[in-house]
């Protein structure tokens, strides 16, 4: 499909949910002539109309010429306008999307383990993930960088990072 | 003034900064406002001169930076210095690729205090107007830097509006300027004071990049260390005239929005080609080849902080991060900055005075950790960017929500690179969004409601008017584009 199309298509829900809940913000008796809803609701309008013209010029693009002949679509020549992802560029986001997931991991579990040891296991799991393999030296690297960014960030720069459950123990 | 500079650590934050900056330049794809970006909440708990001077010296840094690949390996370290390859990577051939880093090197130190001297002399008249702005006049400021947007989407006009209308809808998160209500904050604690501009730069174009070059080959192993050469008398006449062409083409496409380093470069190369007395030896290894483009970027570093500084419009993307710099120090770049903290003018331009003679020193001397940063196995670098963003992230607001957040926009980021969305004008939406709500509705409250106080406001009007020319221009351009015809294959 259509990645203009499908842009399109999402920002237009986006726009009606923010104007949703535009619409929803409470009326205040301090409330000035334009009001906390106000401008909301004007990018919302604006967002929807920007959309409504990417979904029009996208679907007019990928109308096909009556009078040009052209050759029938296949893998080597897609449908004009339509710029069905190849398998490359999907698996290029698949692999994208993994690189969020690792991050997100180390969200969730740096409140429990503790910077140090989520720090080790987020370079661990990207070296490895972007290609790097899983042997002592990934394992030596990653303690190493753990450690120094923890120099870095604790040390010398006084940032508190999470400790996670490890002061307990002690 | 020299006070500033003894008293405080302005010295060594310039040249960690250019150090920072030759490092992050020096590695392909990762761009200029990218390794601003990265630094960006290192200085967090510093002082803001010194914090300021460390992030604008991490461009100047980048911007040479970028040129030492582009000549030993064939790959430009950032878009500026793509037009560097084509003579710097034939002289390297030559076996003369130190002379060609001497060149780059040198020219990049005259761009930058041609620019400089630019920056001191035209950033200050342009903010002189500060008395005489209302609220009015502000929000009519803040139009100007949104119609900037219409230029910025070159490729697609409407993407880049929906861009920066998506960049003003986030801005309203948070707590309500005038009535101090709640909007969009689902009773998150975390999002009362709204998402900080800096979350919504680092994650797009930090994160971003790094999703984007997730799977992308990576770069080949330096095989030689050169010692740099830098030139001598005869080859100083033979590089002024392209220097000088560089300079000035750097001025002009530095102060104007969406100019940037790249564009200068190459129209710099092209002019230096065609004032040159030896035009057969461009695209051969010529070392007016390198000279031109060289100066133009190292000058649009610092002219590009002349319409931000003074007006707090920032016309690139490292003009942006920067600007998100002065944010997270509590600063407004714009006509007050001149009045209220007059210290980190001063101290931003002394900065940046060292921070051209530090590319010089720290550039000759860093060689070797830039070539053995370059031949790091991919996996790693990524990795450790990585690393550094989360760390970073997180010492902005101590919150791990916040890096959730970041790497939301990553998300986004990645997602608009795919679609074709450029990424600026959703980050001059989020920086000026608050700036032209507040003040169009304390403007509407001093007026009981009357718009005509956005004309009777001279200078607000002139802003607006600015903003509109601004804006038909841009749009005179693209139906221009659109209707010339494709020319057949």
């Amino acid at each position: 499909m259509n990645r203009d199309l499908v842009f399109g298509c999402a920002s237009l829900a986006l726009a009606v949910g923010y104007f949703l809940l535009a619409a929803q913000i409470p009326e205040s008796q301090l409330a000035d002539t334009v009001g906390p809803q106000g401008l909301p609701r004007i990018y919302a309008y604006v967002l929807g109309g920007l959309s409504l013209v990417l979904v029009a010029q996208s679907l007019r693009a990928s109308r096909p010429e009556p009078s040009a002949e052209r050759p029938r679509p296949s893998a080597e020549n897609p449908e004009p306008g339509v710029e069905s992802p190849t398998l490359s560029a999907r698996s290029q986001a698949l692999r994208a999307f993994g690189v969020v997931v690792i991050g997100a991991a180390y969200i969730a579990v740096v409140p429990w383990l503790g910077y140090i040891v989520s720090l080790t296991a987020l370079i661990a799991a990207t070296t490895y993930y972007q290609g790097g393999g899983a042997n002592r030296r990934v394992a030596v690297v990653s303690v190493t960088g753990a450690l120094l960014f923890w120099l870095l960030f604790v040390a010398i720069l006084g940032i508190q990072h999470p400790a996670g459950f490890w002061p307990d123990l002690f | 003034m020299l006070e500033t500079l003894y008293s405080t650590w302005i010295v060594p934050a310039a040249f960690a900064g250019v150090a920072w900056g030759i490092l992050g330049g020096a590695l392909p794809g990762i761009s200029p406002s990218i390794t601003m970006a990265l630094l960006l909440p290192l200085t967090y708990g510093m002082d803001p001169t010194v914090a300021i001077v460390m992030l604008a010296s991490t461009y100047v840094g980048a911007e040479y930076g970028g040129s030492i690949p582009a000549i030993l390996i064939r790959t430009p370290g950032t878009n500026a210095a793509a037009a560097t390859v084509v003579d710097g990577y034939a002289m390297k051939q030559q076996g003369r690729a130190g002379e060609a880093l001497g060149i780059s090197l040198y020219s990049g130190f005259v761009g930058g205090l041609f620019g400089l001297i630019v920056l001191v002399t035209l950033a200050e008249p342009l903010s002189n107007v500060a008395l005489a702005f209302t609220p009015q006049a502000y929000f009519a400021l803040g139009v100007l830097g949104l119609s900037v947007i219409a230029s910025l989407s070159r490729e697609s006009l409407v993407k880049g509006l929906m861009a920066g209308v998506l960049g003003l809808m986030i801005s309203t998160i948070g707590t309500d300027p005038v009535t101090g209500l709640n909007r969009f904050t689902f009773d998150s604690p975390e999002l009362l004071s709204g998402i900080p501009p800096i979350l919504v730069m680092v994650g797009l174009f930090a994160i971003g990049e790094m999703l984007a070059q997730t799977g992308e080959p990576g770069l080949q192993a330096v095989p030689e260390r050169p010692r740099i050469r830098f030139p001598g008398p005869a080859m100083w006449r033979r590089i002024a005239l392209p220097q000088a062409i560089g300079s000035v083409v750097g001025t002009m496409e530095g102060v104007m929005p969406g100019g940037g380093g790249a564009v200068s470069s190459f129209l710099a190369y092209n002019e230096a080609r065609r004032w040159s007395r030896r035009k057969d030896e461009f695209g051969k290894g010529s070392p007016e080849g390198i000279a031109a483009p060289e100066a133009a970027n190292n000058t649009v570093a610092c002219t590009a902080l002349v319409p931000m500084l003074s007006l707090g419009i920032p016309s690139s993307n490292s003009a942006a991060v920067l600007l998100g710099g002065f944010l997270l120090h509590g600063l407004l770049p714009g006509p007050m900055l001149f009045v209220q903290n007059p210290e980190v003018v001063d101290g931003l331009f002394l900065g940046l005075l060292v921070a051209n003679i530090a590319m010089v020193i720290v550039g000759y001397l860093i060689m070797g950790p830039c070539i053995w940063l370059v031949s790091r196995p991919k996996p790693y670098l990524m990795a450790f960017i990585y690393a550094l963003v989360v760390s970073g992230v997180f010492a902005i607001e101590t919150s791990v929500f916040h890096v959730g957040v970041a790497l939301g926009f990553g998300v986004l980021g990645y997602i608009m690179r795919y679609v074709g969305v450029p990424l600026l004008p959703m980050v001059l939406g989020v920086v000026l969004g608050f700036m032209v709500e507040s003040n169009y509705r304390r403007a509407l409250v001093l007026s009981d409601g009357d718009y005509m106080i956005f004309m009777q406001d001279r200078l607000s009007a002139a802003l607006l008017a600015l903003a509109l020319i601004f804006v038909v221009g841009s749009l005179f351009h693209h139906v221009r584009d659109a209707r010339r015809p494709v020319p057949k294959a």
